[in-house]
């Protein structure tokens, strides 16, 4: 096992490599230059050219890239080219909101659509099925920016029970507050996750069910719910491991557009500040820390599947 | 799954968010609802104590009034740092930390008064060694303080001295007639907290910025808020907020909301927004001249723009009250621009043709300039909703003199770069804003031949000439008719059409008062916090 994951992790470092310097590339193709965010009609053309000497880009690109790729290897992910503060302080600083309103997210999804889903599975083209269905589409098709105002709407202007923005109160420093403000991302976040694994768990919940082994179980007289969750429940794991392992990277990078309307303090609302800011040393350290965890999920789903379903050897 | 591991999966929901809890803490901050404020409504007299939350659209960058060039963080700077003086509408200085500033017989020389007994945020005395040092910071071309350009002359930078502890005395290479404007951008910077340090900008004192304004800082969650509280030894007098949170709201609507629900207390509003906002009737509506022109450029390097009469002819084919009145809403947010100054700057003129709606007058000019069947391109960005509805209008009364116009909404990163490109050449129109101040020196930036921000690449040696002797011209009178050549030669030869002098819409909870007192200001919304009060 211990040889499997360092061939593992060994094997991600040229990929890893080779995502830098696509990502690198890709931002400075990308049309805008970040220097002029600095730049007043009081500058001649020697102080702009100062300004891009003193954030480095007055070198050719491979020399920007050479330059970020061997302070990475010394631990530091350069300075932001807005605010001049460390990338990594920056991302350790919006880490724990991402990860706690996306942990949260991603846990509320799985407990609403594993049962959802094994249900639908077992009244397969039934109401309930179709119902649940149709809930699947809307939630894939609405915009979350969309659902977030009109959830904001309902309940932080209209009800008046819930706040709209931000992660806390001011001046105020409880969980119980986080956890308020938690609770209108986090349903968006939760409602797109679990229309979007239903439809994924419910079709292998279905071809479970046409399994022999289940056909034995109806044979010796268990019931539905006994088979599902005693026996379709542990088969159905695999997908569930894949859909976590693909989550990882989400767990980090957050939530674009969801943090964006909720003004939520984390690495999404960072990552699109940065876009729109050229901040290409953010930007680069959010992408190559969501291709760690991306490679990081991958392996644990890899490993995770072996422990689950010991016919899958991850040794070989 | 068995209840047990319900249990579990429970408690690590729980955990997640409390790790959220856990992190990007602080200093602990102060509940605002235990604040000595009174929220008697309706009386109208000032009362001290309570909170203002104020919506910006991201973080600040650097909290340092030497680096401060985006919106956001000018805002915050205003309130954090005082300046020398302030130039009012009229050209009046308005002293703030000094009390006095004399020129020299020959102009180049300005004694620098400062007022008695100022001091810093920490309770260090303000003095000329803070002056001259943040002075002496702005030149170091080492520290790319953004400010420099506007302190040498020529090439040559001027020096600074210090007399005595209260006295500055400010040496110029030439006479400077914009120099007095200029020195009221400053906001001293304290040389007991900075000094020794080799990068102002990168410094880590900024994170806990000492200022001499009438807050001061007290806390930073990035993504979240920045929050002063008052500076109590403030030489102006104390604030009557106990404090002002600047709330970060990413989204305009959904933060439109926050404002309705009371978690925002003050927003500056699109005019599309105010209507919705107004009949609420939570609120106060300051409407006030930004100080902004909204115009269209029109790019030299294009050949069928070349030719001034088409550029004129597009300008009597355009009709300004129709642009506002479709991209503002009303005419209530947004003048007719009638020069490339704003109303606020000194020696603004409209002496000068106007070019009124006239689609007959313009089709017998292209006619005449043999450009008829025209088919121009005109970029605008895509995030701009004004932008994009007088595109749409623009398209469609050009279309009447027989000119096909091609919309090309882009990225406004990308829209940026491409119209400081002096070789541009991939549109013929677009649109553009600014605001420069009531220094009109400053407006030659955007039109000088080789000038950075000439986002027409127009070229005119005479006119380069005029804005130089108009910068060093020291009578009044004369300066004022070098400044109305200029507006004239720019209008003659049609270099930008000027749409609209926009106004700025701040949405303000009604609770709050001291409205007129606090000054509405172009940029910073109001230019003194110190005067809002709860009622």
């Amino acid at each position: 096992m211990q040889k499997y994951i360092l061939r593992r992790v060994l094997q991600a470092i040229p990929l890893l490599w080779f995502i830098s310097i696509v990502s690198f590339a890709l931002i400075k193709l990308a049309p805008g230059d970040p220097v002029l965010s600095f730049v007043t009609p009081d500058m001649d053309a020697e102080a702009v050219e100062r300004v891009r000497q003193s954030l480095g880009l007055d070198q050719p690109i491979y020399i920007q890239y050479w330059i970020w790729l061997k302070n990475v290897f010394m631990g530091n992910l350069g300075y932001s080219v807005s605010n001049h503060r460390p990338v990594l302080t920056l991302i350790v600083e919006r880490l724990p909101a991402t990860i706690g309103l996306m942990g949260s997210a991603l846990l509320l999804s799985l407990i609403i659509s594993i049962p959802l889903s094994m249900y639908a599975a077992s009244r397969q083209n039934r109401p309930a099925d179709r119902v649940l269905g149709l809930i699947s589409y809307i939630g894939i098709s609405i915009p979350s920016f969309w659902f977030g105002i009109m959830l904001i709407y309902l309940f932080a202007v209209k009800l008046n029970w819930l706040p709209s923005m931000g992660m806390r109160t001011i001046g105020v420093d409880s969980i119980w507050d986080i956890m308020k403000h938690g609770i209108l991302p986090c349903t968006v976040l939760a409602f797109m996750n679990v229309s979007v694994y239903m439809r994924y768990i419910r079709s292998h919940t279905i071809s479970q069910l046409e399994e022999d082994y289940v056909q034995i179980q109806y044979a010796y007289g268990a019931t539905q719910g006994t088979v599902l969750r005693r026996h379709v429940l542990k088969n159905v794991l695999l997908p569930i491991i894949t859909i976590l392992g693909m989550s990882f990277p989400e767990l980090i990078a957050g939530a674009f557009i969801t943090e964006s309307v909720f003004s939520w303090p984390g690495m999404g609302l960072l990552g699109i500040n940065s876009v729109f800011s050229l901040d290409y040393p953010v930007i680069m350290g959010i992408t190559m820390i969501s291709s760690v965890m991306l490679v990081i999920g991958n392996l644990v789903a890899d490993v995770l599947y072996g422990v689950v379903d010991p016919r899958i050897k991850t040794m070989g | 799954m068995k209840r047990k591991n319900i249990w579990i999966t429970g408690l690590l929901s729980l955990l997640v968010l409390f790790m959220s809890a856990c992190g990007n803490s602080s200093t602990p901050a102060q509940d605002p609802n235990s604040t000595s404020s009174t929220t008697a409504e309706g009386t109208g007299q000032p009362k001290d104590g309570g909170n203002i939350i104020i919506a910006v659209h991201e973080d600040p960058r650097v909290l340092n009034p030497l680096y401060s060039n985006d919106r956001v963080t000018l805002t915050i700077n205003q309130s954090l740092f005082a300046p020398l003086y302030t130039i009012e509408d009229g050209g009046e200085k308005k002293f703030v930390l000094a009390e006095s500033l004399t020129p020299s017989e020959d102009f180049l020389t300005y004694t620098l008064k400062l007022r008695e007994g100022l001091t810093w945020h920490d309770g260090q005395s303000l003095t000329a060694d803070d002056i001259v040092y943040t002075m002496n910071s702005i030149l170091d071309e080492k520290q790319n303080s953004s400010q420099r350009g506007s302190f040498v002359f020529n090439g040559k930078p001027l020096t600074v001295k210090k007399v005595d502890d209260r006295t500055v005395e400010f040496v110029l290479p030439q006479s400077s007639a914009s120099f007095e404007a200029m020195l009221a951008t400053l906001k001293p910077i304290p040389e007991h907290v900075f000094e020794g340090g080799t990068d102002l900008e990168k410094s880590g004192k900024n994170s806990n910025p000492i200022g001499s304004g009438p807050f001061k800082f007290k806390e930073y969650r990035p993504g979240e808020y920045v929050t002063l509280e008052r500076f109590d030894n403030y030489f102006g007098g104390k604030a009557h907020l106990d404090s002002v949170t600047y709330r970060i709201a990413k989204d305009p609507n959904a933060a439109n909301l926050a404002l309705q629900n009371g978690e925002l207390n003050m927003r500056k509003i699109d005019p599309a927004d105010h209507n919705k906002l107004n009949g609420t009737g939570k609120f106060n509506m300051v409407i006030y001249p930004e100080g902004r022109l909204n115009y269209m450029v029109y790019n030299f390097n294009i050949d069928a723009l070349k030719k001034k009469e088409v550029r004129q002819a597009i300008g009597y084919a355009l009709d300004k009250n129709e642009l506002i009145a479709t991209a503002y809403g009303s005419s209530e947010f947004a003048e007719p621009g009638t020069s490339i100054f704003t109303p606020d700057t000194q020696y603004q003129s409209a002496d000068h043709e106007q070019y009124n709606y006239n689609a007959d007058k313009a089709k017998e000019m292209l006619k005449a300039a043999g450009a008829e069947n025209l088919k121009l391109r005109l970029a605008y960005a895509n995030s701009n909703k004004i932008q994009e509805a007088q595109a749409l209008v623009i398209q469609q009364k050009l279309k009447e003199v027989s000119i096909e116009v091609e919309l090309m909404p882009l990225d406004s990163t990308a829209y940026s770069n491409m119209s400081l490109d002096p070789n541009n050449t991939k549109f013929d129109l677009s649109f553009n804003g600014y605001i420069m101040g009531v220094e009109p020196d400053a407006y030659k930036s955007l039109y000088l031949s080789d000038a950075a921000y000439n986002y027409s690449h127009y070229k005119n040696a005479d006119l380069d000439k005029l804005w130089d002797q108009a910068a060093v011209e020291m009578d009044t009178a004369k300066r004022a008719e070098l400044y109305k050549q200029i507006q004239q030669t720019i209008a003659d030869d049609m270099v930008v059409y000027p749409i609209a002098f926009d106004k700025a819409i701040i949405a303000v909870d009604k609770r709050y008062g001291g409205l007129d007192e606090a000054r509405p200001k172009p940029v910073f919304m109001f230019e003194d916090l110190s005067k809002l009060y709860l009622n």
